[in-house]
């Protein structure tokens, strides 16, 4: 196993070179630059800065210079934001990102897994109704309407919580349950429609042949099965949610990684901008790597090859 | 898998009576389903209210009103009764002539006005520029119009009643209309968004699918890298790129969302081309344009439809989210996306502009998903 996950890390890196060689180029082509101000500096300035950021060579010694220093660990100066590495700004907000993206994860994944075995256990029946009923709702609300009527809701009208910001645990309250909502309902449907498939499946039923109590069959049988088309969702969404969302960190005035993409691209700060599809493309790397492995301990007729 | 198979080729069988087409199956089984039905007629009224609406509605989605800056949303019509007297007043007072007591009959509110020299007939205009008065006019005391040299007279001005029904947003524009043209522009970049993906996806699997070998691999290698790249970035970079403009904001979007929609229909191909009656069809002696239009078509539409009606919500969405982000269509034009984010920015003291666009967006939502759902079920009824 460990020389499976060496190789799927070798597998990794060139996958990793595409990204960013596309996205580097991209970036780069775009119209404009980081030092278009509003008025235009000076062209002496200009040939200085553009001399100390490399901007003077020729495109391909700058995607060489880049691919050397992210070998190193080093993605360069932000120039948007003075005086901060990129790296430093990742170190400040990736852990507020994790953080809450982490706990809504757990959140959802314990609260989603109950919801839909439970449905599935009473399928048919009021309480499945209900959890379907959730779940279309949760699904279908997107993220950016849900996050400000909470904010309007329990921050501004209530006064419960605190609308926007970061500090406390209140702060993190609205912007967790914003960030697990929608997950809790795919979780749920996912559970409830392979929990029922799972009931019906042979091991389940030779199980309660054998007179194991219910909690055994359903807790340990049942669920175990059932849990594989979550787990398999679960990659590319841990994913998403610890690098942080632009809607939630916006509205709630959250200071993570989520927002720097969309400003990056907007102010053509190169660096910050390949920081963080470099920063997302290894989470995503490694959350599919991490799914592959529970996925064959979950279930053994899955094989490494 | 097998048991699917088995069943298809031993399960459904026309029976030769009065045969019915898969398309009446269809469309008989989603009939029934009451969510559908209720969905497609609340799609249709919005698409309508889109459509229809801002050319009827009273007020352009544009027109700014500057007195009513966050007028709450109300049925009743503006002005409000006991904001006619001041705002009358504050408006007159511009004209820097001496005001007598302001009376206010019905709709018309008069005023006598004096000054030491002539009134000069053109202040009526500081009246009229009002938004809440119209047809100012300077009168005498029996209502005629006013001699000119008359050093006092009476400003005699109209209320102009206006219902801003979903009230106005932090530009004094009424949010109702906005509401309009929002809806148009996003039913409308989520259709022409799908459409786009639909080209591309079904013309790209189809070609990978029929071809087969090494050219389908080689083009499903090609979705694969297209798969890893982040989906939004990849958005945010083609407008980043092209500057924001509604025709490239849809094609963005398509350009993103026909990777799915190759898959299927190439795997719908792929599964097709091997099926028994195609082969069947094949030792009639049938054409190849002839299985292509019988047999592949057909039996391929079911999963393209419905994956259609779910990649409309999709690229509303992500036509919304751009907009949320300042990345998407360009004021005075607005979408509901951006609508939401200028509630969001407004909410407090204002939280209408966030609720009605946000209500909108979501029914539009919930309607096409159930809508989605009730059309897979009618078209492919294996899954069930």
């Amino acid at each position: 196993m460990f020389a499976y996950v060496l190789r799927r890390f070798a597998g990794a890196v060139p996958t990793l070179f595409i990204i960013v060689t596309i996205a580097f180029f991209m970036i780069r082509l775009a119209p404009g630059g980081p030092f278009d101000l509003e008025r235009p500096l000076d062209p002496l300035i200009m040939k200085n800065l553009e001399r100390a950021y490399n901007f003077d060579k020729p495109l391909w010694q700058q995607y060489l210079i880049y691919l050397g220093n992210l070998a190193q660990g080093d993605l360069g100066p932000s120039f948007t934001r003075r005086d901060f590495s990129v790296v430093d700004l990742f170190r400040t907000g990736l852990p507020v990102s994790i953080q809450l993206g982490g706990i809504a994860l757990s959140i959802a994944l314990v609260v989603g897994v109950f919801l839909g075995a439970l449905a599935a256990l009473r399928q048919n029946t009021w309480v499945d109704y209900m959890v379907v009923g959730t779940a279309t709702f949760g699904i279908t609300i997107p993220t950016f309407v849900i996050a400000p009527v909470f904010s309007l809701f329990f921050g501004v009208m209530m006064g419960w919580l605190p609308a926007g910001g970061w500090g406390t645990w209140q702060h993190m309250v609205l912007p967790i349950a914003t960030l697990a909502l929608p997950q809790i309902a795919i979780i749920a449907r996912l559970t409830r429609g392979a929990t029922i498939e799972a009931l019906r499946s042979n091991h389940v039923r030779t199980a309660r042949a054998y007179g194991l109590p219910s909690y055994v069959v359903v807790g340990v049988h049942a669920l175990r099965a059932a849990i594989l088309p979550v787990v398999s969702y679960l990659g590319p969404t841990a994913a998403a949610l610890l690098t942080g969302s632009v809607v939630v960190e916006t509205i709630f005035g959250i200071p993570g990684i989520g927002r720097y993409f969309v400003q990056g691209a907007l102010g053509r700060d190169y660096t910050l901008v390949m920081g963080t599809v470099v920063v997302i493309a290894c989470f995503v790397i490694v959350f599919n790597l991490i799914v592959d492995v529970l996925y064959a301990w979950l279930d053994p007729r899955v094989r490494y090859d | 898998m097998s048991n699917t198979t088995l069943e298809q080729a031993s399960g459904p069988r026309e029976p030769l009576v009065a045969g019915r087409s898969l398309g009446q199956d269809a469309w008989l089984r989603l009939r029934r389903n009451r969510a559908a039905v209720a969905s497609a007629v609340v799609l249709l009224l919005l698409a309508l209210a889109g459509i229809v609406g801002p050319w009827i509605h009273a007020h352009p989605y544009d027109r700014i009103y500057p007195q009513y800056v966050r007028a709450p949303a109300s049925l009743e019509a503006y002005p409000k009764e006991d904001a006619i007297v001041p705002a009358f007043e504050s408006a007159l007072g511009r004209a820097r002539v001496d005001i007598g007591e302001i009376e206010l009959s019905g709709s018309t509110v008069r005023a006598p006005v004096s000054d030491d020299e002539a009134l000069d007939p053109r202040i009526v205009r500081y009246i009229d520029r009002s938004d809440l008065f119209s047809n100012a006019r300077l009168e005498d005391e029996e209502g005629n119009e006013m001699m000119e040299g008359a050093t006092s007279a009476f400003m005699v001005a109209d209320v102009q009643r206006l219902r801003f029904v979903f009230g106005t947003d932090a530009n004094g524009r009424d949010l109702l209309s906005r509401i309009l043209i929002g809806i148009r522009i996003s039913l409308a970049i989520g259709v022409l968004a799908s459409m786009m993906a639909l080209l591309l996806g079904v013309t790209y699997g189809a070609i990978a699918g029929y071809l087969g070998g090494r050219v389908d691999n080689l083009m499903m290698r090609v979705v694969d890298v297209l798969y890893s790249l982040p989906f939004i970035f990849f958005v945010i970079l083609l407008v980043v790129f092209f500057g924001r403009n509604f025709v490239l904001i849809f094609i963005a979007i398509g350009c993103t969302e026909w990777l799915d929609m190759a898959r299927i229909v190439r795997g719908q191909t792929l599964t097709i081309k091997r099926q028994e009656y195609v082969q069947a069809a094949e030792a009639l002696g049938v054409s190849d344009a002839g299985i292509v239009r019988r047999h592949i078509i057909p039996n391929a539409l079911g999963p393209v439809v419905v994956f259609v009606t779910l990649l409309v919500p999709k690229a509303i969405l992500l036509e919304s989210l751009l907009s949320f982000l300042g990345l998407g269509v360009q004021e005075p034009l607005t979408s509901l996306g951006l609508l939401i984010a200028e509630g969001a920015a407004n909410m407090r003291g204002a939280a209408w502009l966030l609720i009605y666009p946000a209500v909108t967006l979501t029914a539009i939502l919930f309607a096409l998903n159930f809508l989605g759902d009730g059309l897979r079920d009618a078209l492919d009824p294996k899954d069930r």
